[in-house]
């Protein structure tokens, strides 16, 4: 009798327990309105995973900003290396009480993560935000956030290739922006010296030689997907761009550097070793700032598209986890930050632009790259496309990647090489 | 319940939680299409996995390049391990104080390791590319034919100081009165280190060969910090590609698979590797 005395007391504390549990979870949840009017009495604290670089301490430097307006939300940024960000966000999105309330999301993980379930469908609080413009969102970057007819991302910033050149080499070989594939490559080998590699490349293994290599494949008028949404490299226009990017790699880029990625090319372009990269559109600013890494060569740098007008494009984007506690508090955050004045206010202060309004704020071209340099984006991020839609982006880029690097190293023919970057890509986005 | 089970329980309760219940679990996940980003749709396939990985041809290129990694990597550790171990053997001076420095390598994390010759290799910052440049010498350390043996070359220089640690330790507890014999008899030093030394330290190389050997195949850091496998898949080794296979494209039935398969071979490996030192023992 006294045993089943304690067993029933035991039993009514455990439920008890668990009541108070479900109660308390379903007390955080409430902070979901599922609305984009935010009260400015909204409270909670945002946790946020971001990748230690300047466009995050930009981000920081706006906070007390955003808390005049939201005097109750406390932003917590946690700064860490790109490596790390992936594996800790799809950990976050699968424990019951989330590390993170906001993410930002790279754009190979967009798909995968809003299939899975990972993410909030943002479309409600989009359309209920006041004055928010979501159109205005460049095209190109607004449909890396768009899955299967719903919006995940919210365009945070934009990785756009163009080419990035020396104003005074070029003037001084009487070489004018290259046009097409064989120009960029006849002012390669024309700039290329004892001195100078004419320019240096990315070719490493993965996503940087897909990433560089897709914008030759733009030039050459190719794409990555045929009409039919199947990937099809075998094509003729991909090959005369991986036959036009190996000869260069040999003819015109610095020795020794096939295993170089962004880092390498920036030093490269920035010490005088490099007279052109194809690079991410914003190190323009970085390159001609005075007293920055490029020393006394600041200023002869200057942006152009690449040949033909094409480029690809890469972002960050922010999302909402679908086991937040604190929706509201994370949408009036990204609403905020991406509204058209945050917008203003990130990119006056180096950030780069994923909105088209703000190349004509003329808050905004008076610094930094200028004018011109603005109007270069917009057209680069008008026209514009991501290596990989849908799923398995990350194992589809990396395939392509490896492939296209073997090309380069000499291992496979160009023709296999394509023709199995194809097979596999095909295989690995149909899993 | 006997004292001794009851006594050895706490052992095997660790035992299961730390080890059975990972292996078990990996072993069920193997039979399964369980992926991370697609985990309503995990459903038992049975053996499928395990064809699919025996039909990767990307697998099987990894394990190639994991085995020349072994052969050659632990054969030069070996070579070079014997010859230090040898010479320090007749050291009279400092013997302290250059063991100690010998062995420093070997406490330094494998991930810093490949992080630091990665700059130390870099074409534009490395000291030892500055330095050949210098005298006229170029040599791209993570280029096509060259990556992998720069793999192995990282290797040899952390993990040479582990077989002179083994080997120095076996040499000192030799019996001294066969090298005696063999000096009052005449026996010149190379007939002696072939006749006498290598078959009395055979089972002490032996051990060490399978410990570098197991310990070689498990090479993750260095591919990762310096090649990501590249160029093209010539440093793919098989815990990376199960690396990428697993936490990068999040198939962790098919990483499962690759990660059981690779532990039969091995498991298999050491097995005929014991018969042949019992065989050895009984000659």
């Amino acid at each position: 009798m006294r045993k089943t005395g304690i067993r029933r007391s035991l039993l009514a504390a455990g439920v008890v327990l668990i009541m108070g549990i479900i109660t308390a979870c379903g007390g955080s949840s409430s902070s979901s309105s599922g609305s984009g009017k935010i009260s400015a009495d909204t409270a909670g604290t945002l946790r946020v995973l971001m990748e230690g670089v300047p466009d995050t301490d930009i981000v920081k430097g706006l906070l007390a900003d955003f808390n005049k307006d939201f005097p109750k939300i406390d932003v917590q940024i946690e700064p860490i290396a790109y490596d790390q960000i992936r594996d800790k966000l799809v950990a976050s999105f699968q424990a019951s009480k989330p590390t993170y309330d906001i993410a930002i999301i790279d754009n190979p993980w967009v798909g995968d993560f809003a299939r899975a379930g990972f993410l909030k469908p943002l479309d409600d609080l989009v359309n209920s935000t006041e004055g928010y413009d979501y159109e205005d969102f460049s095209a190109p970057l607004r449909s890396i956030g768009e899955v299967d007819g719903k919006i995940y991302g919210i365009p945070f910033y934009n990785y756009g290739l163009g080419l990035i050149y020396r104003t005074d080499l070029f003037t001084e070989a009487r070489l004018s922006e290259p046009a097409s594939l064989d120009d960029l490559e006849a002012a390669a080998k024309k700039l290329n010296s004892g001195l100078r590699s004419g320019i240096a490349m990315q070719p490493q293994r993965g996503y940087k030689a897909f990433e560089e290599w897709g914008n030759y494949l733009f030039a050459a008028g190719g794409s990555v997907y045929g009409s039919d949404g199947k990937v099809n490299l075998s094509t003729p226009e991909a090959k005369k761009a991986l036959e036009t990017y190996i000869a260069m790699f040999k003819s015109s880029a610095p020795k020794n550097s096939l295993n170089w990625a962004f880092d390498e090319a920036l030093r490269a372009v920035s010490s005088d070793k490099a007279a052109m990269m194809v690079s991410y559109n914003w190190m323009l600013p970085t390159l001609n700032k005075v007293g920055g890494s490029a020393g006394a060569l600041a200023g002869k740098f200057k942006l152009a598209t690449m040949p033909g007008g094409k480029q690809v494009l890469g972002s960050w984007d922010w999302a909402i986890p679908a086991n937040s506690k604190v929706s509201d508090a994370a949408w009036a955050f990204i609403s905020w930050l991406t509204s058209k004045a945050g917008e203003t206010a990130r990119v006056s202060a180096g950030g780069a632009p994923v909105r088209t309004s703000v190349f004509s704020d003329s808050a905004v071209s008076n610094t930094g790259g200028g004018a011109d340099y603005y109007a270069t984006v917009a057209k680069i991020l008008g026209n514009s496309e991501p290596m990989c839609l849908g799923s398995n982006c990350d194992e589809m880029i990396n395939a392509v990647g490896t492939e296209l690097n073997a090309a380069i190293a000499g291992k496979k023919s160009v023709d296999a090489a394509l023709r199995d970057a194809t097979t596999k890509a095909n295989k690995i986005q149909s899993k | 319940m006997s004292f001794r089970i009851r006594m050895i329980l706490p052992l095997i309760a660790t035992f299961v939680a730390a080890v059975g219940y990972p292996l078990f679990y990996s072993f069920y996940l193997s039979l399964t299409s369980y992926k991370i980003t697609q985990r309503w749709d995990s459903h038992f396939v049975g053996l499928n996995q395990y064809r699919d990985v025996f039909a990767n041809s990307d697998y099987w290129s990894a394990m190639k390049v994991t085995g020349l990694f072994v052969v050659i990597g632990v054969f030069l550790e070996l070579s070079l391990g014997l010859a230090i171990a040898l010479s320090l053997q007749r050291q009279k001076r400092f013997r302290d104080f250059t063991r100690s420095f010998l062995l420093s390598p070997m406490f330094i994390t494998p991930i810093a390791v490949g992080l630091m010759f990665r700059f130390l290799l870099n074409q534009q910052l490395g000291a030892i590319p500055t330095i050949l440049d210098k005298v006229g010498f170029s040599y791209d350390f993570f280029g096509s034919g060259n990556a992998l043996f720069t793999m192995i070359m990282i290797d040899t220089w952390q993990w040479t100081p582990f077989m002179v640690l083994l080997i120095l330790a076996g040499l000192e507890s030799l019996s001294k009165q066969p090298f005696e014999a063999a000096r009052v008899d005449g026996a010149k030093p190379f007939y002696t280190f072939r006749r006498i030394t290598i078959p009395m330290l055979a089972p002490i190389l032996t051990v060490a060969i399978l410990i570098r050997s197991l310990d070689a195949l498990k090479v993750f850091e260095y591919v990762y910090a310096t090649t990501r496998g590249g160029p093209g898949i010539e440093t793919q080794t098989i815990q990376y590609f199960t690396y990428q296979t697993g936490i990068q494209y999040y198939r962790l039935g098919n990483a499962s698979a690759m990660a059981y398969l690779l532990l039969i071979i091995v498991m298999i490996i050491v097995v005929v590797l014991f018969k042949q030192i019992e065989k050895t023992r009984r000659l």
